[in-house]
């Protein structure tokens, strides 16, 4: 039996914050009147707040294994990676339910259960960031996933959100199925184990058993992140669901997967014969393929909404870049460093991004035109503050100096060259060149159209979303314009995982 | 009587995920669709059980049964969502759910 100490505890800490006050929130829910209700995005921002801060003795000292038997055993470790991402969710979740106190507010449709789900969705996040076994990923897998459908599915009245966390609940579905069938397979090829470094050391030869393994874990991991050819789901998905809960999904969910992704990856199949000679050729594939099919069909849309879809899945495939550098363990480090900086860009320019798209949705009505391009022209006349700030966050997802963007791409890039992937490092730049365009569409928009009458009046502006935006483009200012703030945590904590 | 080879089982177990995924692209009724997915976990399940049993460990069992406890909690969502759907469009098949379209 393994001993139970408080650093196993403290290892937990920021997953059991996170579970602790969705009990506490679903509690309170009991003893509030229906007109009281409002306090609860601010509580979630605050039990984020707390999460992160019980997080920062992660990010230094020693990686403690988490609940070790006596057989060399663990299932979660609380290291500088773990804590750097717990960080980076909890900012996700802020932000997030920020949004979606203003949102749900201006629908009358606020109630507690959202945003416990939100934190049971991020407990699975962190824990998915921190767990070290294959198994305990696939159930923090399912705590996020089954969290973020009901979430998806949250609005239920209406014809698209719950076509679209149907399209979501199927999917997901079957990507856990692949993902466990190839654990199952993994298991049988190494004589019995789940835990990645027993996998480690068991798998430094690449059998055909193995090899299927690793092919049915990374297709499971493939649709959580949306890559192509698995991101047909995505801009429906993405779409249909309540626009704080695509932001959640799109930075949340994204972050928290690409995080295991390159844990199981770069731990469990990182020896040379199975990740240099194996998988890495399929990643690159895969990540051009991304980077390309997410860029070029985010050009025709003429909704935001569905633009940012394409442009998350654009997204993904520049972290697939950073996935398949590391596929060489000289670069491991430096990949990881830009792979964790990327999704803290991510998440403070995605979220805001969609959170700006949440301010100005037209209530009422069903359909692309609640998001029409149309909705964003003159902005800057009406309301400038949020104009700039979603110039802001644009410019970032365009990847563009000063802004965070810039740096996260310039660290993947960089890491792609030293693991001499060239080819994808022209893909990249060129597919960056692509999404300057479609992003550069929305700031003409919003400041050298005249606004039409025809578009309706803008939502009232509420203080939750002022925050959140606030602290979004923040986010984005100081990661781009000190980036050696979150550069340092990103290295380090890459270092000790990639060994 | 000898027992039975590993190979069966993992046959078997294969042959569960290839239905399951038939039934997940061919069939057109929601439900239906679902089942498949259920039927790959449970070729998962099989195939960690033949495992277990040729390694003679037990962790294979004891993930048989995390992704049973899973796939009970994901049907309680799952089937909630299609109810929803259901009272939203009066269909489980999935041809007639496209609103959302590229």
């Amino acid at each position: 039996m393994p001993k139970y100490s408080s650093a196993d505890i403290l290892g937990l800490a920021p997953a059991l914050v996170l579970i602790v006050g969705a009990l506490t929130l679903l509690l309170l829910e009991v003893f509030q009147e229906s007109e009281k209700r409002g306090y609860q995005a601010w509580f979630t921002a605050i039990v984020a707040a707390i999460a992160s801060l019980v997080a920062l003795p992660m990010l230094d000292g020693e990686a403690h294994r988490i609940l070790l038997t006596q057989d060399g055993l663990f299932f979660a470790v609380a290291d500088r990676f773990g804590g750097a991402m717990a960080i980076v969710v909890a900012a996700g979740l802020a932000l997030s339910a920020l949004t979606a106190g203003a949102f749900l507010g201006a629908r009358k449709a606020e109630r507690g259960e959202f945003y416990a789900l939100a934190m049971f969705a991020a407990s699975g996040m962190v824990l998915l960031a921190q767990a070290t076994d294959l198994l305990m990923i696939f159930v923090a897998l399912e705590i996020m996933s089954i969290s973020t459908y009901a979430l998806a599915a949250y609005l239920r009245r209406g014809m698209r959100t719950t076509e679209a966390a149907f399209k979501y609940f199927i999917l997901g579905a079957f990507s856990t199925a692949l993902y466990i069938y190839g654990v199952a397979l993994v298991y049988g090829a190494t004589g019995g184990q789940t835990g990645l470094q027993q996998v480690a050391e068991a798998a430094s030869e690449g059998s055909l058993l193995l090899m299927a393994g690793v092919a049915f874990v990374a297709a499971g991991f493939f649709f959580k992140v949306a890559a192509a050819p698995f991101h047909m789901w995505t801009p429906d998905v993405y779409e249909g669901a309540p626009t704080p809960v695509t932001a959640f999904m799109a930075a949340g969910v994204k972050a928290a997967a690409f995080a295991a992704l390159f844990r199981v990856f770069t731990v469990a199949f990182g020896s040379e014969d199975v990740a240099l000679h194996g998988w890495m050729n399929v990643v690159v594939v895969l990540a051009i393929l991304t980077m390309v099919v997410g860029n070029l069909l985010a050009i025709p849309q003429r909704s935001v909404k569905r633009l940012l879809a394409y442009s998350s899945i654009a997204h993904a495939g520049y972290l697939m870049a950073a996935i398949a550098a590391a596929a060489n363990p000289e670069v491991r480090a430096a990949a990881g460093e830009g792979l964790l900086y990327y999704l803290a860009t991510y998440t403070f320019a995605g979220i805001g991004a969609f959170a700006v798209v949440a301010a100005l949705e037209r209530q009422g009505a069903e359909g692309p035109l609640m998001w029409d391009l149309d909705r964003f022209a003159g902005l800057a006349r009406v309301r400038p503050a949020l104009a700039m700030a979603m110039g802001l966050f644009l410019l970032s997802l365009a990847g563009i100096p000063p802004t965070a963007g810039f740096m996260g791409k310039l660290l993947i890039f960089r890491a792609a060259v030293d693991a001499k992937l060239y080819g994808l490092v022209i893909f990249g730049v060129l597919t960056s060149l692509v999404g300057v365009y479609y992003y550069l569409r929305v700031v003409v928009y919003m400041y050298m159209r005249e606004r039409e009458p025809s578009v309706g009046e803008l939502p009232a502006p509420r203080l939750a979303m002022g925050v959140a935006l606030a602290l979004a483009a923040i986010g984005t200012l100081i990661l781009g314009i000190v980036p050696g703030f979150f550069g340092e945590i990103a290295r380090a904590s890459t270092l000790a995982l990639g060994g | 009587m000898g027992s039975v080879p590993l190979a069966h089982y993992l046959a078997l177990g294969s042959a569960l995920f290839a239905v399951g995924f038939a039934a997940l692209l061919v069939r057109r009724n929601a439900l239906v669709v679902f089942m498949g997915v259920e039927l790959m976990l449970n070729a998962a399940n099989m195939t960690f059980l033949a495992f277990s049993r040729a390694h003679q460990t037990m962790s294979g069992q004891a993930a048989a049964f995390f992704v049973i406890a899973v796939a009970a909690a994901e049907a309680a969502v799952g089937l909630a969502i299609m109810i929803a759907l259901v009272r939203n469009r009066n269909t489980l098949n999935v041809d007639e759910v496209d609103t959302l379209k590229y």
